[in-house]
C-alpha cells in the first residue's frame, strides 16, 4: 500500500505529483527533498501551518481489476466482523433481553448453538464478572484515604430521604434488645455492644454528605455518629484482617419475610475518617427508617453499603460475601 | 474517474486513479462505534428506568411519576397494534433499552462497552493523527460562509427538484463541506464529553472535579442522558446524507480509497 509513504510526501512535492503521476504506477513515487528554510520564525509558522492545514491528496492509479479485488475482500472482511460482532453482542445480552428478541425457543436454540462453537452461559457469566472485578479494580486504584468525599451545605439536604426499604421496614421491637456483635477481633473472643456504649463510649462526629444510589439517585444528608476507625482501634480486628462483613438479621424482603442482608467493606475504606458507625440523621437519634440504632455510613461507597441497622461485625482476611453482588452487582462498590 | 487506454478509444478502463480517504483505525473505529453506542444506549436506557430523571408527582392511580412510562402509556393507547400491549408503561423500555428489572445486567454491559468506547476513541484519535485525517475536521475562516451556502442548498433541493430547476451543489475546495466538518469534529468531542460525564457519575466522590465541571452528579446524570441522544441524532442524517452521496462514500469508509480524485465534484 503506498498511503504509509504518502504520508511524509510534503506539499509542493504532492501539487507537483497530481500532474506529473498521471500515468505512473504508484512504486514510481519518488519523494522530493524538504526544502529548507533559513529563516527561523518562517520556519516554525510554516511547519504549524503544514502539521494543520488541509493538503490535497495524491491520487494513484490502480488496476481496475486490482482495485475491485480489493473492494471486495475488504467489504467481506468487515462483513464477516460485522456479523461477529453482532452474534458475540447477542450473546452477552441478557436472557430476558434475547427471549424478547428472538422468542423463548428461538432463543434457546440460539443458545444450543453458541455453547456448539464454545460459546456457554458460564462462560458469558465469567466474561462479564471479569468486567466488573476489572472495574472495580479502576476503582479502588482511584481510592485514597487522604481524600476527602465533598461535604454539602444543611441548606442542601435533600427532603424526604428515600431509604429503599420497600415499604417493608422492620418492626422497632429489635431496637430494646438490640446489641452489636463484634467477631474476629484480635483478642480472640467476641464483643457484644449495646447502643449506649456506642453512643456514649466515643468521639461524636457529624457530616453532611451525598448517598448516591446504584439506581442512579442520590440524596444529601445530614448524619452523626462515631467513627468507624475509632472502633476499630478500641476493638483491633485480628492480625491479617483486610476486610469486615456487616451484617442486618433485622432486614425483611419485599414480602416481609427475614431477609438477612449483608455487606463487605474493605478495612481501609472503614478507616477514612468520613465512614462512620452511623447513630443520629437530621440531628436526631436514626429513624428506624433509617437503621436505627446503628447503620454504617460510607459515602465513598454506593448507597447499597450503606447497611442499616447493623447487628453484627466480623473482620476476615479474605473477602467475604456480599449480598448485592450474589445479585450480579460489582462488589467494590467505590464512588 | 476511470481513464482509458491511450490510442484505444473506447475500450473497457483498466485503471483506476483513486485518493486515500480514511485510515484504517479510523475505518475500523467508525464501525465499532455503532455496536458500542447501541449496546451502551440501550443498557443506559434499563440504567434510566432504575431511576427516571423527568419524573413528575406519582399519578393516584396507576402510581407512575416516569414521563417515558407516560410517553410509552400513550403510544400503546393511540397505535391500535399496541391497544392490548401488556404493560403499557414499560412500551419505551422494552423498545428501547434491555428491558425493565434488569439494572444489574444493564449495569455490567454498560461498564464493558464504556471501556470499549474509550479504546475505540484512543483508536480512532491515533488513525486520524497517523492518517492526518484531523487537518480535515479543523475548523476554519471559511467556515460560516460555507454553513450558510449548504443550509441554502439543502433547503432548496426539494422544491428545485420538484419544479425541475438546476440546482447547484456549492463549490467545495476541501475534503468535506463545513456542515460536514461541524458534524465530524463535534462527534469526537461530544464523544469525549460522554466518557467524562460517564466518570462524573460513577465516581462522583473520587472524581468528584469531574462532576463539578458538570454542575455536580445530578447534573451530570443529565448531561450524560442528553449526549445519548445527540448521537442518535447524528445517526439519521448522517445514513441520510451517505446513503444520498452515493456508493464512493460508503466504500470509501470500508476500503479507505475514494475514486473521487479531485474535490470539486464532491
Amino acid at each position: 500500500m503506498p498511503d504509509e509513504e504518502d504520508n511524509h510526501i510534503p506539499v509542493e512535492s504532492q501539487l507537483s505529483q497530481v500532474e506529473t503521476t498521471t500515468n505512473s504506477l504508484p512504486g514510481d513515487q519518488t519523494p522530493a527533498p524538504i526544502p529548507i528554510n533559513p529563516s527561523p520564525p518562517h520556519v516554525n509558522r510554516k511547519r504549524l501551518r503544514e502539521l494543520l492545514q488541509e493538503t490535497e491528496p495524491t491520487p494513484v492509479e490502480l488496476s481496475l481489476t486490482k482495485f475491485r479485488w480489493m473492494t471486495r475482500r475488504d467489504i467481506l472482511v468487515y462483513g464477516l466482523s460485522a456479523v461477529a460482532a453482532l452474534s458475540a453482542f447477542y450473546w452477552l445480552l441478557p436472557d430476558d433481553t434475547r427471549a424478547r428478541i428472538a422468542g423463548m425457543s428461538g432463543s434457546s436454540k440460539l443458545d444450543t448453538l453458541a455453547m456448539r462453537v464454545g460459546l456457554s452461559g458460564d462462560r458469558k457469566t465469567k466474561l462479564l464478572g471479569n468486567v466488573l472485578t476489572f472495574d472495580d479494580d479502576v476503582a479502588a486504584a482511584l481510592y485514597s484515604k487522604d481524600r476527602s468525599v465533598p461535604v454539602f451545605d444543611k441548606s442542601q439536604i435533600t427532603p424526604n430521604l428515600i431509604n429503599n426499604y420497600d415499604g417493608q421496614t422492620p418492626d422497632p421491637s429489635y431496637i430494646p434488645t438490640w446489641r452489636l456483635e463484634l467477631s474476629g477481633l484480635a483478642s480472640g473472643k467476641d464483643e457484644m455492644l449495646t447502643a449506649d456504649q456506642l453512643r456514649g463510649g466515643f468521639k461524636h462526629y457529624e457530616e453532611v454528605t451525598r448517598l448516591v444510589c446504584v439506581e442512579g439517585w442520590s440524596a444529601i444528608a445530614w448524619w452523626g455518629g462515631l467513627r468507624f476507625a475509632d472502633l476499630l482501634s478500641a476493638y483491633p480486628p485480628m492480625a491479617g484482617a483486610k476486610w469486615a462483613k456487616l451484617e442486618s438479621s433485622v432486614n425483611l424482603d419485599s414480602n416481609g419475610n427475614s431477609d438477612p442482608y449483608y455487606v463487605s467493606i474493605d478495612l481501609p475504606t472503614a478507616q477514612h475518617p468520613q465512614t462512620l458507625l452511623a447513630t443520629h440523621h437530621d440531628g436526631k437519634l436514626l429513624e428506624v427508617e433509617h437503621g436505627a440504632p446503628i447503620r454504617l455510613l460510607v459515602p465513598m461507597k454506593l448507597g447499597l453499603k450503606n447497611i442499616k441497622a447493623v447487628t453484627k461485625i466480623t473482620y476476615y482476611i479474605e473477602e467475604p460475601a456480599d449480598y448485592w453482588n450474589e445479585r450480579g452487582y460489582s462488589k467494590y462498590d467505590g464512588l | 474517474m476511470a481513464t482509458t487506454v491511450v490510442g484505444e478509444a473506447k475500450e473497457q478502463p483498466i485503471s483506476i486513479k483513486v485518493v486515500k480517504k480514511h485510515h484504517l483505525l479510523v475505518r475500523m473505529s467508525h464501525w465499532l462505534n455503532i455496536p458500542i453506542l447501541l449496546m451502551l444506549g440501550l443498557s443506559g436506557m434499563s440504567i434510566y428506568w432504575a431511576a427516571p430523571v423527568y419524573t413528575h408527582t406519582p399519578d393516584p392511580t396507576t402510581g407512575n411519576n416516569d414521563y417515558l412510562a407516560d410517553f410509552g402509556m400513550y403510544i400503546c393507547r393511540h397505535i391500535p397494534i399496541y391497544h392490548q400491549y401488556s404493560m403499557p408503561a414499560n412500551w419505551i423500555y422494552d423498545h428501547f433499552s434491555l428491558g425493565t428489572g434488569l439494572l444489574a445486567d444493564a449495569l455490567n454491559i454498560h461498564w464493558l462497552f464504556a471501556y470499549l468506547f474509550m479504546a475505540n476513541g484512543f483508536l480512532y484519535l491515533i488513525g486520524l493523527i497517523l492518517g492526518n485525517g484531523y487537518k480535515s475536521l479543523l475548523p476554519r475562516r471559511t467556515d460560516v460562509g460555507e454553513t450558510f451556502a449548504m443550509i441554502r442548498y439543502y433547503l432548496g433541493l426539494l422544491p428545485a427538484k420538484l419544479l425541475r430547476k438546476p440546482w447547484h451543489h456549492p463549490v467545495i475546495n476541501s475534503k468535506y463541506n463545513a456542515l460536514q466538518r461541524s458534524a465530524y469534529f463535534s462527534m469526537p468531542i461530544f464523544g469525549t464529553l460522554s466518557v467524562l460525564t460517564g466518570w462524573a457519575i460513577h465516581k462522583p466522590t473520587q472524581l468528584k472535579w469531574i462532576a463539578a465541571l458538570f454542575g455536580g452528579y445530578d447534573y451530570a446524570r443529565i448531561w450524560h442522558f442528553w449526549l445519548m441522544w445527540i448521537f442518535a441524532a447524528f445517526v439519521i442524517p448522517h445514513v441520510i446524507l451517505v446513503a444520498a452521496d452515493g456508493w464512493d462514500t460508503f466504500r470509501s469508509m470500508v476500503v479507505g480509497w475514494s475514486d473521487r480524485v479531485t474535490r470539486h465534484d464532491a
